[in-house]
């Protein structure tokens, strides 16, 4: 049980990390005051 | 302090400074994929890997995909370190004390600590991983998660340099290039000096040791009540050292395979063991600085970057040396003067053969950068003394830094700088023609930012309570604290060095350490990298009377203002509660 719960866990964090990059691409975009 | 200890730290750092040209532009040469003399042995085992795996090594990346890549590797290779470690006592091999599988919590934590290049062991390493989790668990992430951080340094500098470019780069390729290159040749030479020296390299059973003297040791029992036995004979570890040893410190990585770290006679025999794996913390991200300027095409710029880290390492080593040689004010009527039969000051918790200078400057240096090594005790040192790594941690591991980390941290307080410079003239900052903009300061704040409240947020929280938090230390009052702090510091820095005093070995402090190792690398690199990808899309301006030098003594000065000022900010009311204030009761003579 308790492998399951840190496998979940670690693939939790990563698919954070991902929707991170997202968030983050989406402030660049909304953000740019140049080119 | 003494001229020799001086002496031995000079020639440290004029080691690091004659390797920091030839080193960096080497590695400026392996990253642009020009031709170096490794080619003819390397480029075949490259093009197979490639054909292995499937990489298209000519494709580029955006930011996006960069990050994407370094995070699906990352998880990848940490579940196969928690496979390992959770299977190790079923797998035939190399495991010849028939060590059990790691415990859930502890292999968790180790995997996640690997994969970040942190390194912190809640356990103890002969007693719990077997030489084949030692060797393909914990030793190839010394390499990949070294190469990862190399990758993503070059990754900025590529940002920094590139004009009017969507891509960063190829992940895979950099990966690639990284380990076989860099690491895995110096490794083979560094690795076999090191035996030379006396580390040693064998797959035999632990030895045991008949002792000369028998020892009496009492014991707390399974009942709480005292049980006194008798120690007849010691277990002497073994194992193939030498080749984790070399990769743990050219990495930063600072894992040792013994508990006792690089303070153990196997691990770090002499001075000349010690001076080299000093000097192999440092060399990378020394080089580092010199690939900076030449792929920015701003050589000087590297070496403005490379006198700033030069001062803070130095105020570092000159406070921890100064702390450990003063006498400890509570010995009274004991000769703790420096002379020839004697070093002097404060050597608890250190080895003989290296002294209070060796000490003091490894300290430093393992705390400058991410390593984490030790060959002293931390907890042992005198209050300002333990301070000085404390404190490099909390800047963010930017003085040379981790092997790749460190760079990227440092470019990101450069960028902080720039934009300081161009408020104080009332022009827009630019970096090296990039005029640095909105996004870039957000993306710069959210990396200094996340840091602290990490590390604040997850000690608060356990010096508030005492069944999981202040139940593990050893410790109490302000060195109680600073066991806390250091215990957080480290694990988001990505250092992995211990106070020592804490047990960590807690679910607690296993998940909140893990957790905190985790969002100190990955939350931390996607603004560093998001940062890249803008300055790659942006034009190179031409210098203007507005444009403020990055290559002189001037931007030299103002980083090194910058890196102390966000540092002590952020960190300086913890650290009075600790250090400091242990300081000033021990002279008090109040002592914890």
């Amino acid at each position: 049980m308790s492998d399951l719960a840190f496998l979940a866990s670690s693939l939790v964090f990563f698919v954070v990390a991902v929707w991170y990059i997202h968030g983050c691409r989406s402030l660049m975009k909304g953000g740019r005051d140049d080119a | 302090m003494t001229f020799n200890g001086w002496l031995q730290i000079a020639v440290f750092f004029a080691l690091v400074l004659l390797a920091a040209k030839p080193l960096g532009l080497y590695m400026a040469r392996v990253y642009e994929r020009k031709r170096t003399w490794l080619d003819p042995v390397l480029v075949p085992v490259e093009r197979l890997l490639y054909r292995l795996t499937g990489v298209d090594a000519d494709a580029e990346m955006r930011w996006t995909e960069y990050g994407a890549a370094m995070l699906v590797f990352s998880l990848a290779t940490m579940l196969l370190t928690y496979a390992v470690e959770r299977l190790q006592h079923a797998i035939p091999l190399w495991n010849p004390q028939h060590l059990a599988a790691v415990e859930p919590y502890l292999a968790w934590s180790t995997a996640g600590s690997f994969t970040t290049n942190t390194n912190w062991q809640a356990y103890v390493p002969e007693q719990t991983m077997s030489y084949l989790t030692q060797m393909f668990g914990l030793a190839t992430h010394n390499f990949w998660s070294a190469a990862v951080g190399m990758a993503l340094a070059i990754a900025f500098i590529r940002g920094i340099a590139r004009r009017e470019s969507k891509t960063l780069g190829n992940f895979w390729v950099d990966l690639t290039r990284g380990t076989l290159w860099v690491l895995a040749p110096i490794c083979l030479v560094y690795a076999l000096a090191l035996v030379s020296q006396g580390v040693i390299q064998n797959f035999k059973p632990y030895d045991t040791a008949t002792l000369v003297e028998k020892q009496t040791v009492t014991a707390p029992g399974t009942d709480g009540k005292p049980v006194t036995t008798t120690v007849a004979s010691q277990t002497i570890a073994q194992g193939p050292v030498a080749s984790q040893e070399a990769i743990k410190m050219l990495g930063t990585n600072g894992g040792g395979f013994m508990n006792a770290n690089s303070s153990h006679p196997f691990e770090n025999p002499t001075p000349l063991s010690n001076l080299l794996e000093m000097f192999s913390i440092f060399a990378i991200p020394g080089g580092l600085c010199i690939t900076l300027g030449v792929m920015a095409g701003s050589p000087r710029h590297g070496w403005a970057v490379f006198a700033a880290m030069g001062v803070l390492w130095f105020a570092g080593v000159f406070t921890a040396y100064w702390a450990e040689a003063q006498p400890n004010p509570l010995l009274h009527g004991v000769d703790q003067q420096a002379a020839m039969t004697q070093p002097g000051g404060n050597m608890e918790g250190k080895e003989v053969r290296f002294g209070i200078a060796n000490s003091a400057l490894f300290a430093t240096v393992t705390t400058d950068a991410s390593c984490g090594a030790v060959n002293a005790m931390h907890d042992s040192f005198m209050p300002l003394g333990g301070m000085v790594p404390l404190t490099n941690i909390m800047l963010g591991e930017v003085i040379f830094g981790g092997v790749g980390a460190g760079m990227y941290g440092m470019l990101v307080f450069v960028i902080v700088t720039v934009f300081i410079a161009g408020l104080m003239v009332g022009r827009t900052p630019e970096y090296l023609g990039k005029k640095v903009q909105a996004f870039d300061v957000q993306m710069a704040m959210l990396y200094l930012l996340i840091f602290p409240l990490i590390i604040l947020g997850f000690a608060a929280v356990s010096v508030l309570s005492q069944s999981f938090g202040t139940s593990s230390l050893s410790n109490h009052g302000p060195h109680g604290l600073a066991q806390i702090l250091y215990a957080f510091a480290s694990a988001t820095g990505n250092n992995g060095s211990a106070f020592a005093g804490l047990n960590a070995n807690t679910h607690w402090y296993l998940v909140t350490q893990g957790v905190a190792m985790l969002a100190g690398r990955f939350l931390m690199i996607v603004p560093m990298l998001a940062i890249a990808g803008n300055l790659a899309m942006k034009k190179i301006a031409p210098p203007s009377l507005g444009t403020f030098p990055v290559d002189n003594t001037l931007f030299a000065v103002l980083l090194t203002g910058v890196v102390v000022i966000v540092g002590a900010l952020t960190f300086f009311p913890a650290l009075s509660l600790g250090p400091i204030l242990e300081h000033l009761l021990l002279r008090s003579g109040v002592a914890f």
